[in-house]
Protein backbone atom coordinates (compact mmCIF):
# COMPACT_ATOMS: atom_id res chain seq x y z
CA UNK A 1 0.00 0.00 0.00
CA UNK A 2 1.10 3.49 -0.79
CA UNK A 3 1.44 5.82 2.11
CA UNK A 4 -1.26 8.44 2.58
CA UNK A 5 -1.02 11.53 0.43
CA UNK A 6 -1.51 14.54 2.67
CA UNK A 7 -0.85 17.31 0.23
CA UNK A 8 -3.78 18.96 -1.52
CA UNK A 9 -4.57 16.93 -4.64
CA UNK A 10 -3.99 18.48 -8.03
CA UNK A 11 -7.22 19.83 -9.50
CA UNK A 12 -7.19 17.43 -12.41
CA UNK A 13 -5.81 14.40 -10.67
CA UNK A 14 -7.42 11.10 -11.54
CA UNK A 15 -10.83 10.93 -9.85
CA UNK A 16 -10.34 7.45 -8.42
CA UNK A 17 -6.92 8.33 -6.95
CA UNK A 18 -8.26 11.50 -5.46
CA UNK A 19 -11.19 9.62 -3.92
CA UNK A 20 -8.83 7.10 -2.33
CA UNK A 21 -6.42 9.71 -0.97
CA UNK A 22 -9.21 11.94 0.36
CA UNK A 23 -10.86 9.03 2.15
CA UNK A 24 -7.52 7.97 3.53
CA UNK A 25 -7.18 11.48 4.88
CA UNK A 26 -10.65 11.42 6.43
CA UNK A 27 -10.10 8.02 8.03
CA UNK A 28 -6.85 9.38 9.46
CA UNK A 29 -8.68 12.19 11.27
CA UNK A 30 -8.88 14.69 8.40
CA UNK A 31 -12.20 16.06 9.69
CA UNK A 32 -14.22 18.71 7.89
CA UNK A 33 -11.44 19.48 5.41
CA UNK A 34 -11.62 15.94 4.08
CA UNK A 35 -15.44 15.96 4.13
CA UNK A 36 -15.37 19.19 2.15
CA UNK A 37 -13.19 17.41 -0.34
CA UNK A 38 -15.68 14.52 -0.50
CA UNK A 39 -18.38 17.02 -1.39
CA UNK A 40 -16.16 18.63 -4.07
CA UNK A 41 -15.48 15.15 -5.45
CA UNK A 42 -19.20 14.48 -5.65
CA UNK A 43 -19.70 17.74 -7.51
CA UNK A 44 -16.91 16.86 -9.90
CA UNK A 45 -18.32 13.34 -10.43
CA UNK A 46 -21.68 14.86 -11.29
CA UNK A 47 -20.12 17.20 -13.84
CA UNK A 48 -18.09 14.34 -15.32
CA UNK A 49 -21.27 12.24 -15.59
CA UNK A 50 -20.05 9.49 -13.33
CA UNK A 51 -22.76 7.04 -12.41
CA UNK A 52 -23.79 6.38 -8.83
CA UNK A 53 -23.01 2.71 -9.36
CA UNK A 54 -19.43 3.59 -10.34
CA UNK A 55 -19.03 5.70 -7.20
CA UNK A 56 -20.54 3.00 -5.00
CA UNK A 57 -18.13 0.38 -6.27
CA UNK A 58 -15.14 2.72 -6.07
CA UNK A 59 -16.14 3.48 -2.48
CA UNK A 60 -16.56 -0.19 -1.66
CA UNK A 61 -13.12 -1.06 -3.05
CA UNK A 62 -11.52 1.87 -1.21
CA UNK A 63 -12.98 0.95 2.18
CA UNK A 64 -12.37 -2.76 1.69
CA UNK A 65 -8.67 -2.22 0.90
CA UNK A 66 -8.24 -0.25 4.12
CA UNK A 67 -10.25 -2.74 6.21
CA UNK A 68 -7.96 -5.53 5.01
CA UNK A 69 -4.99 -3.63 6.46
CA UNK A 70 -6.76 -2.75 9.71
CA UNK A 71 -4.88 -3.88 12.78
CA UNK A 72 -7.85 -4.25 15.12
CA UNK A 73 -11.58 -4.81 15.18
CA UNK A 74 -12.03 -1.33 16.62
CA UNK A 75 -10.16 0.18 13.66
CA UNK A 76 -12.38 -1.78 11.27
CA UNK A 77 -15.47 -0.35 12.92
CA UNK A 78 -14.03 3.16 12.73
CA UNK A 79 -13.27 2.72 9.04
CA UNK A 80 -16.78 1.54 8.27
CA UNK A 81 -18.28 4.46 10.18
CA UNK A 82 -15.93 6.94 8.46
CA UNK A 83 -16.78 5.30 5.14
CA UNK A 84 -20.49 5.92 5.44
CA UNK A 85 -19.92 9.55 6.51
CA UNK A 86 -17.55 10.18 3.63
CA UNK A 87 -19.84 8.54 1.06
CA UNK A 88 -22.89 10.53 2.26
CA UNK A 89 -20.91 13.75 1.80
CA UNK A 90 -19.77 12.75 -1.67
CA UNK A 91 -23.33 11.87 -2.70
CA UNK A 92 -24.95 15.08 -1.44
CA UNK A 93 -24.51 16.88 -4.79
CA UNK A 94 -26.33 13.92 -6.36
CA UNK A 95 -29.14 14.47 -3.86
CA UNK A 96 -29.44 18.05 -5.12
CA UNK A 97 -29.46 16.90 -8.73
CA UNK A 98 -31.98 14.16 -7.91
CA UNK A 99 -34.37 16.70 -6.40
CA UNK A 100 -33.84 18.85 -9.48
CA UNK A 101 -34.80 15.95 -11.75
CA UNK A 102 -37.89 15.23 -9.68
CA UNK A 103 -38.98 18.84 -10.11
CA UNK A 104 -38.20 18.72 -13.83
CA UNK A 105 -40.25 15.56 -14.34
CA UNK A 106 -43.14 17.11 -12.42
CA UNK A 107 -42.96 20.20 -14.64
CA UNK A 108 -42.88 18.00 -17.75
CA UNK A 109 -45.99 16.12 -16.63
CA UNK A 110 -47.78 19.36 -15.94
CA UNK A 111 -46.77 20.65 -19.36
CA UNK A 112 -48.23 17.54 -20.99
CA UNK A 113 -51.46 17.99 -19.06
CA UNK A 114 -51.68 21.62 -20.15
CA UNK A 115 -51.07 20.52 -23.71
CA UNK A 116 -53.88 17.97 -23.52
CA UNK A 117 -56.21 20.66 -22.20
CA UNK A 118 -55.24 22.91 -25.08
CA UNK A 119 -55.85 20.13 -27.58
CA UNK A 120 -59.28 19.53 -26.05
CA UNK A 121 -60.07 23.19 -26.45
CA UNK A 122 -59.01 23.19 -30.12
CA UNK A 123 -60.92 19.98 -30.79
CA UNK A 124 -64.00 21.58 -29.31
CA UNK A 125 -63.53 24.73 -31.40
CA UNK A 126 -63.14 22.71 -34.60
CA UNK A 127 -66.06 20.42 -33.88
CA UNK A 128 -68.65 22.61 -32.24
CA UNK A 129 -67.89 26.18 -33.25
CA UNK A 130 -66.83 25.54 -36.85
CA UNK A 131 -69.68 23.02 -37.10
CA UNK A 132 -72.23 25.64 -36.07
CA UNK A 133 -70.88 28.12 -38.61
CA UNK A 134 -71.25 25.50 -41.33
CA UNK A 135 -74.89 24.95 -40.35
CA UNK A 136 -75.43 28.71 -40.70
CA UNK A 137 -73.82 28.67 -44.16
CA UNK A 138 -76.09 25.76 -45.14
CA UNK A 139 -79.18 27.68 -44.10
CA UNK A 140 -78.08 30.85 -45.89
CA UNK A 141 -77.40 28.87 -49.07
CA UNK A 142 -80.75 27.12 -49.11
CA UNK A 143 -82.52 30.42 -48.53
CA UNK A 144 -80.58 31.98 -51.41
CA UNK A 145 -81.27 28.98 -53.67
CA UNK A 146 -85.06 29.55 -53.40
CA UNK A 147 -84.76 32.74 -55.50
CA UNK A 148 -82.40 31.26 -58.10
CA UNK A 149 -83.25 29.79 -61.50
CA UNK A 150 -82.93 26.01 -61.96
CA UNK A 151 -79.31 25.73 -63.35
CA UNK A 152 -77.86 27.83 -60.50
CA UNK A 153 -79.85 25.79 -57.98
CA UNK A 154 -77.95 22.72 -59.16
CA UNK A 155 -74.68 24.58 -58.51
CA UNK A 156 -75.79 25.48 -55.00
CA UNK A 157 -76.60 21.82 -54.35
CA UNK A 158 -73.05 20.88 -55.41
CA UNK A 159 -71.62 23.53 -53.06
CA UNK A 160 -73.75 22.12 -50.25
CA UNK A 161 -72.44 18.63 -50.96
CA UNK A 162 -68.89 19.96 -50.71
CA UNK A 163 -69.79 21.67 -47.43
CA UNK A 164 -71.04 18.30 -46.13
CA UNK A 165 -67.66 16.83 -46.98
CA UNK A 166 -65.89 19.66 -45.14
CA UNK A 167 -68.07 19.03 -42.12
CA UNK A 168 -67.36 15.30 -42.18
CA UNK A 169 -63.61 15.97 -42.29
CA UNK A 170 -63.75 18.54 -39.50
CA UNK A 171 -65.66 16.09 -37.34
CA UNK A 172 -63.16 13.35 -38.09
CA UNK A 173 -60.12 15.56 -37.34
CA UNK A 174 -61.62 16.86 -34.14
CA UNK A 175 -62.26 13.31 -32.93
CA UNK A 176 -58.71 12.31 -33.76
CA UNK A 177 -57.33 15.39 -32.02
CA UNK A 178 -59.09 14.50 -28.81
CA UNK A 179 -61.09 11.36 -29.30
CA UNK A 180 -63.99 11.14 -26.90
CA UNK A 181 -63.67 7.39 -27.47
CA UNK A 182 -60.34 7.49 -25.61
CA UNK A 183 -62.03 8.94 -22.54
CA UNK A 184 -65.18 6.85 -22.81
CA UNK A 185 -64.07 3.45 -24.09
CA UNK A 186 -60.29 3.37 -23.71
CA UNK A 187 -57.17 2.97 -25.76
CA UNK A 188 -57.95 -0.04 -27.97
CA UNK A 189 -61.22 1.31 -29.44
CA UNK A 190 -59.62 4.76 -29.83
CA UNK A 191 -56.67 3.33 -31.75
CA UNK A 192 -59.03 1.31 -33.98
CA UNK A 193 -60.92 4.51 -34.76
CA UNK A 194 -57.70 6.44 -35.44
CA UNK A 195 -56.19 3.68 -37.60
CA UNK A 196 -59.41 3.36 -39.56
CA UNK A 197 -59.30 7.06 -40.45
CA UNK A 198 -55.60 7.09 -41.35
CA UNK A 199 -55.95 3.90 -43.34
CA UNK A 200 -58.81 5.31 -45.44
CA UNK A 201 -57.09 8.66 -46.05
CA UNK A 202 -53.70 7.23 -46.96
CA UNK A 203 -55.01 4.05 -48.57
CA UNK A 204 -52.70 1.83 -46.50
CA UNK A 205 -53.93 -1.27 -44.66
CA UNK A 206 -53.28 -1.13 -40.90
CA UNK A 207 -53.48 -4.30 -38.84
CA UNK A 208 -54.09 -4.05 -35.12
CA UNK A 209 -53.36 -6.79 -32.64
CA UNK A 210 -54.10 -6.04 -28.98
CA UNK A 211 -53.86 -8.89 -26.50
CA UNK A 212 -55.58 -7.11 -23.67
CA UNK A 213 -58.83 -5.36 -23.11
CA UNK A 214 -60.21 -3.01 -20.51
CA UNK A 215 -58.90 0.29 -19.29
CA UNK A 216 -55.35 1.46 -18.60
CA UNK A 217 -54.27 4.27 -16.28
CA UNK A 218 -55.26 7.63 -17.78
CA UNK A 219 -51.72 8.97 -18.31
CA UNK A 220 -50.75 5.78 -20.16
CA UNK A 221 -53.78 5.82 -22.44
CA UNK A 222 -53.16 9.45 -23.45
CA UNK A 223 -49.40 9.03 -23.93
CA UNK A 224 -49.76 5.83 -25.91
CA UNK A 225 -52.45 7.35 -28.10
CA UNK A 226 -50.30 10.39 -28.89
CA UNK A 227 -47.23 8.27 -29.68
CA UNK A 228 -49.11 5.94 -32.01
CA UNK A 229 -50.75 8.94 -33.65
CA UNK A 230 -47.34 10.52 -34.30
CA UNK A 231 -45.90 7.21 -35.49
CA UNK A 232 -48.75 6.70 -37.98
CA UNK A 233 -48.34 10.26 -39.26
CA UNK A 234 -44.60 9.70 -39.75
CA UNK A 235 -45.15 6.37 -41.50
CA UNK A 236 -47.67 7.88 -43.92
CA UNK A 237 -45.77 11.12 -44.54
CA UNK A 238 -42.17 9.94 -44.77
CA UNK A 239 -41.94 6.16 -44.95
CA UNK A 240 -43.91 5.42 -48.15
CA UNK A 241 -45.21 2.37 -46.28
CA UNK A 242 -47.40 -0.24 -48.00
CA UNK A 243 -48.48 -1.90 -44.76
CA UNK A 244 -48.67 -0.90 -41.12
CA UNK A 245 -48.90 -3.07 -38.04
CA UNK A 246 -49.80 -2.01 -34.49
CA UNK A 247 -49.31 -4.46 -31.65
CA UNK A 248 -49.97 -3.97 -27.96
CA UNK A 249 -49.57 -6.37 -25.06
CA UNK A 250 -48.98 -6.49 -21.33
CA UNK A 251 -45.70 -7.84 -20.04
CA UNK A 252 -44.97 -8.20 -16.33
CA UNK A 253 -45.66 -4.73 -14.95
CA UNK A 254 -45.40 -2.88 -18.22
CA UNK A 255 -47.50 -2.13 -21.23
CA UNK A 256 -45.73 -2.69 -24.54
CA UNK A 257 -46.67 -1.41 -27.93
CA UNK A 258 -45.02 -1.51 -31.32
CA UNK A 259 -45.77 0.29 -34.55
CA UNK A 260 -44.11 -1.23 -37.61
CA UNK A 261 -44.07 -0.35 -41.29
CA UNK A 262 -42.53 -1.79 -44.45
CA UNK A 263 -41.51 1.59 -45.84
CA UNK A 264 -38.21 3.09 -46.94
CA UNK A 265 -36.67 3.21 -43.44
CA UNK A 266 -33.85 5.50 -42.38
CA UNK A 267 -30.64 5.59 -40.41
CA UNK A 268 -31.61 6.35 -36.78
CA UNK A 269 -28.08 7.58 -35.96
CA UNK A 270 -28.27 10.25 -38.60
CA UNK A 271 -31.65 11.36 -37.30
CA UNK A 272 -30.36 11.93 -33.79
CA UNK A 273 -27.54 14.20 -34.90
CA UNK A 274 -29.29 16.34 -37.49
CA UNK A 275 -31.82 18.87 -36.27
CA UNK A 276 -34.30 17.60 -38.84
CA UNK A 277 -38.01 18.26 -38.80
CA UNK A 278 -38.66 14.53 -38.43
CA UNK A 279 -36.26 14.40 -35.50
CA UNK A 280 -38.24 16.96 -33.55
CA UNK A 281 -41.32 14.73 -33.59
CA UNK A 282 -39.25 11.88 -32.24
CA UNK A 283 -37.79 14.04 -29.47
CA UNK A 284 -41.29 15.09 -28.45
CA UNK A 285 -42.32 11.40 -28.37
CA UNK A 286 -39.29 10.56 -26.28
CA UNK A 287 -40.12 13.31 -23.80
CA UNK A 288 -43.72 12.22 -23.45
CA UNK A 289 -42.60 8.68 -22.74
CA UNK A 290 -39.91 9.62 -20.22
CA UNK A 291 -42.33 11.87 -18.34
CA UNK A 292 -44.15 8.73 -17.21
CA UNK A 293 -41.01 6.65 -16.79
CA UNK A 294 -41.22 4.66 -20.00
CA UNK A 295 -38.77 3.86 -22.77
CA UNK A 296 -38.99 4.30 -26.51
CA UNK A 297 -36.83 2.53 -29.09
CA UNK A 298 -36.61 3.00 -32.81
CA UNK A 299 -35.23 0.37 -35.12
CA UNK A 300 -34.84 1.18 -38.75
CA UNK A 301 -32.56 0.62 -41.68
CA UNK A 302 -32.70 2.24 -45.10
CA UNK A 303 -34.89 0.00 -47.27
CA UNK A 304 -36.00 -2.18 -44.37
CA UNK A 305 -38.93 -0.42 -42.75
CA UNK A 306 -39.19 1.06 -39.29
CA UNK A 307 -40.31 -0.28 -35.95
CA UNK A 308 -41.09 1.88 -32.96
CA UNK A 309 -41.27 0.07 -29.62
CA UNK A 310 -42.67 1.63 -26.49
CA UNK A 311 -42.65 0.24 -22.99
CA UNK A 312 -44.57 2.03 -20.25
CA UNK A 313 -44.48 0.95 -16.59
CA UNK A 314 -47.95 0.29 -15.18
CA UNK A 315 -46.63 0.64 -11.68
CA UNK A 316 -46.71 4.17 -10.31
CA UNK A 317 -49.01 5.40 -13.04
CA UNK A 318 -52.10 3.85 -11.47
CA UNK A 319 -52.69 6.81 -9.22
CA UNK A 320 -53.80 8.90 -12.19
CA UNK A 321 -57.52 8.54 -12.42
CA UNK A 322 -59.33 8.67 -15.70
CA UNK A 323 -60.14 12.06 -17.00
CA UNK A 324 -63.73 12.87 -17.47
CA UNK A 325 -64.86 14.66 -20.53
CA UNK A 326 -65.25 18.35 -20.17
CA UNK B 1 -30.96 25.01 24.92
CA UNK B 2 -30.04 27.77 22.60
CA UNK B 3 -27.26 28.19 20.12
CA UNK B 4 -25.60 31.56 19.74
CA UNK B 5 -25.00 33.25 16.44
CA UNK B 6 -21.87 32.19 14.59
CA UNK B 7 -20.25 34.27 11.90
CA UNK B 8 -17.65 33.05 9.43
CA UNK B 9 -15.88 35.44 7.08
CA UNK B 10 -15.63 33.93 3.59
CA UNK B 11 -12.56 34.85 1.58
CA UNK B 12 -11.18 31.55 0.35
CA UNK B 13 -11.81 27.85 -0.18
CA UNK B 14 -10.42 27.29 3.29
CA UNK B 15 -13.21 29.42 4.79
CA UNK B 16 -15.81 27.28 3.02
CA UNK B 17 -14.56 24.32 5.05
CA UNK B 18 -14.78 26.21 8.32
CA UNK B 19 -18.34 27.42 7.52
CA UNK B 20 -19.34 23.82 6.77
CA UNK B 21 -17.82 22.70 10.03
CA UNK B 22 -19.64 25.36 12.08
CA UNK B 23 -22.91 24.54 10.33
CA UNK B 24 -22.52 20.87 11.11
CA UNK B 25 -21.82 21.56 14.77
CA UNK B 26 -24.92 23.75 15.10
CA UNK B 27 -27.05 21.20 13.21
CA UNK B 28 -25.90 18.45 15.56
CA UNK B 29 -26.54 20.57 18.64
CA UNK B 30 -30.06 21.30 17.44
CA UNK B 31 -30.70 17.58 17.07
CA UNK B 32 -30.72 17.23 13.27
CA UNK B 33 -29.94 13.73 11.98
CA UNK B 34 -26.49 13.23 10.48
CA UNK B 35 -28.12 12.95 7.04
CA UNK B 36 -29.78 16.35 7.48
CA UNK B 37 -26.51 17.77 8.82
CA UNK B 38 -24.85 16.62 5.59
CA UNK B 39 -27.50 18.39 3.51
CA UNK B 40 -27.09 21.56 5.60
CA UNK B 41 -23.32 21.42 5.12
CA UNK B 42 -23.89 21.01 1.40
CA UNK B 43 -26.19 24.04 1.26
CA UNK B 44 -23.58 26.08 3.16
CA UNK B 45 -20.91 24.95 0.70
CA UNK B 46 -22.98 26.03 -2.29
CA UNK B 47 -23.70 29.43 -0.73
CA UNK B 48 -20.09 29.98 0.30
CA UNK B 49 -18.88 28.84 -3.11
CA UNK B 50 -21.11 31.47 -4.71
CA UNK B 51 -19.57 34.14 -2.48
CA UNK B 52 -16.02 33.08 -3.38
CA UNK B 53 -16.70 32.85 -7.10
CA UNK B 54 -18.91 35.91 -7.65
CA UNK B 55 -18.26 38.38 -4.81
CA UNK B 56 -14.78 37.22 -3.74
CA UNK B 57 -15.61 37.94 -0.10
CA UNK B 58 -18.56 38.00 2.26
CA UNK B 59 -19.79 36.19 5.30
CA UNK B 60 -21.91 33.28 6.41
CA UNK B 61 -23.99 33.57 9.56
CA UNK B 62 -25.44 30.51 11.23
CA UNK B 63 -28.04 30.66 13.96
CA UNK B 64 -30.93 28.91 15.60
CA UNK B 65 -34.46 29.92 14.64
CA UNK B 66 -37.54 29.29 16.75
CA UNK B 67 -41.05 28.74 15.44
CA UNK B 68 -44.20 28.26 17.47
CA UNK B 69 -43.70 24.55 18.07
CA UNK B 70 -40.48 23.90 16.33
CA UNK B 71 -36.94 24.99 15.94
CA UNK B 72 -34.47 24.96 13.16
CA UNK B 73 -31.33 26.39 11.67
CA UNK B 74 -30.92 29.54 9.60
CA UNK B 75 -27.98 30.19 7.31
CA UNK B 76 -27.46 33.69 5.97
CA UNK B 77 -24.96 34.35 3.22
CA UNK B 78 -24.24 37.96 2.45
CA UNK B 79 -21.72 39.72 0.33
CA UNK B 80 -21.02 43.13 -1.12
CA UNK B 81 -20.35 41.76 -4.56
CA UNK B 82 -21.75 42.83 -7.93
CA UNK B 83 -25.28 41.64 -7.11
CA UNK B 84 -27.60 39.59 -9.32
CA UNK B 85 -29.30 41.34 -12.23
CA UNK B 86 -32.00 38.74 -12.81
CA UNK B 87 -32.88 36.76 -9.69
CA UNK B 88 -35.49 34.63 -11.43
CA UNK B 89 -32.89 33.54 -13.94
CA UNK B 90 -30.36 32.82 -11.19
CA UNK B 91 -32.90 30.50 -9.58
CA UNK B 92 -33.56 28.60 -12.79
CA UNK B 93 -31.69 25.35 -13.32
CA UNK B 94 -28.79 25.42 -15.70
CA UNK B 95 -28.15 29.16 -15.45
CA UNK B 96 -25.45 29.08 -12.81
CA UNK B 97 -21.92 28.69 -14.04
CA UNK B 98 -21.86 25.22 -12.51
CA UNK B 99 -24.01 24.17 -15.46
CA UNK B 100 -25.25 20.97 -13.88
CA UNK B 101 -28.93 20.53 -13.20
CA UNK B 102 -29.79 21.11 -9.58
CA UNK B 103 -26.53 22.64 -8.31
CA UNK B 104 -26.04 26.24 -7.19
CA UNK B 105 -28.90 28.36 -5.84
CA UNK B 106 -31.73 26.16 -7.20
CA UNK B 107 -30.10 23.20 -5.45
CA UNK B 108 -29.83 25.07 -2.16
CA UNK B 109 -33.51 25.96 -2.39
CA UNK B 110 -34.41 22.28 -2.77
CA UNK B 111 -32.25 21.15 0.15
CA UNK B 112 -33.72 23.62 2.62
CA UNK B 113 -37.30 24.38 3.76
CA UNK B 114 -37.25 28.14 3.30
CA UNK B 115 -35.34 30.33 0.90
CA UNK B 116 -35.17 34.12 0.62
CA UNK B 117 -32.95 36.18 -1.60
CA UNK B 118 -32.43 39.90 -1.98
CA UNK B 119 -29.92 41.48 -4.27
CA UNK B 120 -29.05 44.95 -5.47
CA UNK B 121 -26.86 45.57 -8.47
CA UNK B 122 -23.53 46.98 -7.35
CA UNK B 123 -24.43 46.58 -3.67
CA UNK B 124 -24.45 42.88 -2.98
CA UNK B 125 -26.58 39.82 -2.34
CA UNK B 126 -28.14 38.26 0.76
CA UNK B 127 -29.51 34.74 0.80
CA UNK B 128 -31.28 33.39 3.87
CA UNK B 129 -32.23 29.74 4.11
CA UNK B 130 -33.88 27.81 6.92
CA UNK B 131 -34.36 24.19 7.70
CA UNK B 132 -36.76 23.06 10.39
CA UNK B 133 -36.19 20.04 12.53
CA UNK B 134 -38.63 17.30 11.64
Amino acid sequence: MKSAVRSKPKPHANFEDEYRSSFDEYAGGGGELALGRAYELGRRALNEHKSLVEIASLHHETVLAMVRDAKSEKRTEELIQAGSEFLAECLSPYEMAHRGFQDAVKALRQLNETLEEEIKRIAYAVHDEAGQLLVAVHLALSEMALDLPQPQQGQVTRIRELLNEVEKHLRRYSHELRPTILDDLGWVPAIRFLADGVSKRANIPIRIEASFSGRLPGAIETTLYRIVQEALTNAVKHAEAKNLWIRAWKENLALCCSVRDDGVGFDPNQLQTSPHRKGLGLIAMQERVSAIGGTLRIESRPGNGTELSIRLPLEGNHANSHRTRG
Amino acid sequence: MSVGEIRVAINSDQDIVSARQKGRVVANELGFSSGDATLIATAISELARNIVSYARKGQITIRQVNGLNRRGIAVIADDEGPGIADIRQALRDGFSTSGSLGLGLPGVRRLMDEFEITSQLGKGTTVMVKKWRP
